[in-house]
């Protein structure tokens, strides 16, 4: 008799930031849902293939909260992992409430009146590129200190009425709470951003602001059922999920754009006008972080004819669904021009990202900027050699150097 | 049966007891669709034709919630 195999642990190695890692493909092709064994070292199943993935995330019999019991499977030992989890009544509370509160923040109408400023806070970043360039004209210019870490934190920070001076501070908690492996320190930081969000709270209470914050401190203010925890739970999970997501887009949509001149060439030559089929593109294909979005069952029930009990974790591998050739045409080529691309970089079902709006906002905006200002614009070093910072809950590059000179 | 350039009219119908706002429909196809206050689906254009019809199927396509459809019109 031979033993089982032994599940493999994610994240699993991957040659560079823009390929996926050669056991999720595998994987793929062997089934569409396996066993896993979670960073944190428990059991977890793992779903690679699109239909299967889609169905996982539009059912309700999952939830997003780790069930409140001592044996429950563990993700991870970041800090956004290891957050109490509330009954499944109490999640679906505050996420309904959490849906009604910021849909009209983050609609796109509202999106679109605010795409202007993203343009201006798009040339203040290019134009911080150029200073740069001018300091050390012998040295490529870091891309994403400039542009795809700067412009998401400073559109976020304006929504929601935070000193974008804090920037530093932010990024710093945001590394170390999504630290897969953080454990201490990854708890330590989230109660240094917890306490910063409920200083910045306590303040905008005296004086409000035209902000999204403000109008969330509005909400609690009317709603006893509204908890701090929850309020700063929720601005942290903002400010976050605000920034990180974008910037490793943003680094990883040029890199797709620079792989080949032609294709750089055509979209430097009308970018307004092809924005937002590449965009989509640019979402399906970048794949920062290597878990997924993560279910637990709340009963027992099967997917794709695989049992899964009550409390087992999910793990839906939705770089790897984005790349699945059942769904997608040459799934491994970047080509803009594909119709439909229901791609699930948001996710799917209830839980799709609130922000999308604000999120295809930007990257439109933002390449759109880049490649009108810099149309020769191009790598400095080999984009194969750059790594995904798979260590992080969402992923994302460390540098993307470029010149265009 | 309308006929525009060979090509059928569609009707666009969206369920609002579905609708999560998530507003992915008003980024994609903004000829066709837009949101209410609360973030709501509100469809601006019933019987889109030409490059609103094929932002309204890309729209219909991603909808998290699958809350869109398009039916021959007629």
């Amino acid at each position: 008799m031979t033993a089982p195999a032994p599940a493999p642990r994610l994240p699993f190695e991957r040659p560079n930031a823009l390929d996926l890692a050669p056991l999720l493909a595998r994987l793929r092709e062997q089934g569409p849902i396996t066993r896993v064994t979670t960073p944190a070292g428990d059991p977890a199943w793992l779903v690679t293939r699109y239909e299967e993935a889609r169905e996982v995330l539009s059912d309700t019999r999952f939830s997003r909260q780790r069930p409140d019991t001592e044996d429950g499977p563990r993700i991870s030992t970041s800090a956004l992992h290891t957050r109490p989890a509330g009954t499944p009544e109490e999640e679906d509370r505050e996420h309904a409430r959490m849906r009604r509160m910021l849909a009209p923040a983050f609609s796109a109408p509202r999106m679109r009146r605010l795409g202007e400023r993203i343009g201006e806070l798009a040339e203040s970043c290019l134009d911080s590129m150029e200073a740069e360039h001018a300091r050390h004209p012998d040295r490529a210019v870091d891309l994403h200190e400039h542009l795809s870490f700067r412009l998401p934190v400073m559109v976020i920070c304006e929504l929601l009425g935070v000193p974008i001076a804090d920037r530093d501070l932010l990024r710093g908690w945001s590394e170390r709470i999504a630290a897969l492996y953080g454990g201490e320190d990854a708890a330590a930081a989230m109660a240094e951003f917890e306490a910063y969000v409920a200083a910045v709270a306590e303040d905008k209470r005296g004086r409000p602001g035209q902000d999204v914050f403000s109008d969330i401190l509005a909400v609690q203010a009317q709603d006893p059922s509204f908890t701090e925890q929850e309020m700063t739970r929720l601005a942290v999970g903002l400010l976050f999920a605000g920034h990180e997501t974008t910037s490793a887009r943003i680094d990883l949509g040029v890199l797709f754009l620079l792989g080949d001149t032609a294709r750089r060439d055509r979209f430097a030559a009308d970018p307004q006008g092809t924005a937002r089929a590449t965009v989509e593109e640019i979402l399906r294909m970048a794949a920062p972080g290597g878990l997924g979005l993560t279910r637990f069952a709340r009963e027992d029930l099967t997917v794709a004819g695989t049992a899964i009990a009550r409390g087992e974790a999910v793990l839906v591998a939705i770089n790897a669904a984005n790349r699945d050739a059942r769904a997608f045409e040459e799934p491994d080529a970047f080509d803009p021009s594909r119709s439909p691309n229901a791609h699930l970089a948001f996710g799917h079902g209830g839980h799709y990202c609130i922000g999308n709006s604000l999120a295809r906002t930007e990257l439109q905006t933002a390449l759109t900027a880049l490649f009108r200002r810099f149309p020769g614009l191009r790598t400095a070093v080999d984009p194969h050699s750059l790594r995904d910072h798979s260590e992080r809950l969402a992923g994302g590059l460390g540098e993307v150097p470029v010149r265009w000179w | 049966m309308v006929v525009n350039g060979g090509r059928r009219h569609e009707r666009v119908e969206a369920d609002a007891a579905r609708c999560v706002a998530s507003g992915q429909c008003a980024v994609t196809a903004p000829l066709v669709f837009d949101q209410d206050e609360d973030g709501q689906v509100v469809v601006l254009t019933a019987e889109p034709v030409g490059a609103a019809a094929q932002q309204a199927r890309e729209a219909a396509a991603r909808c998290p919630v699958s809350a869109l459809r398009l039916r021959p019109a007629g």
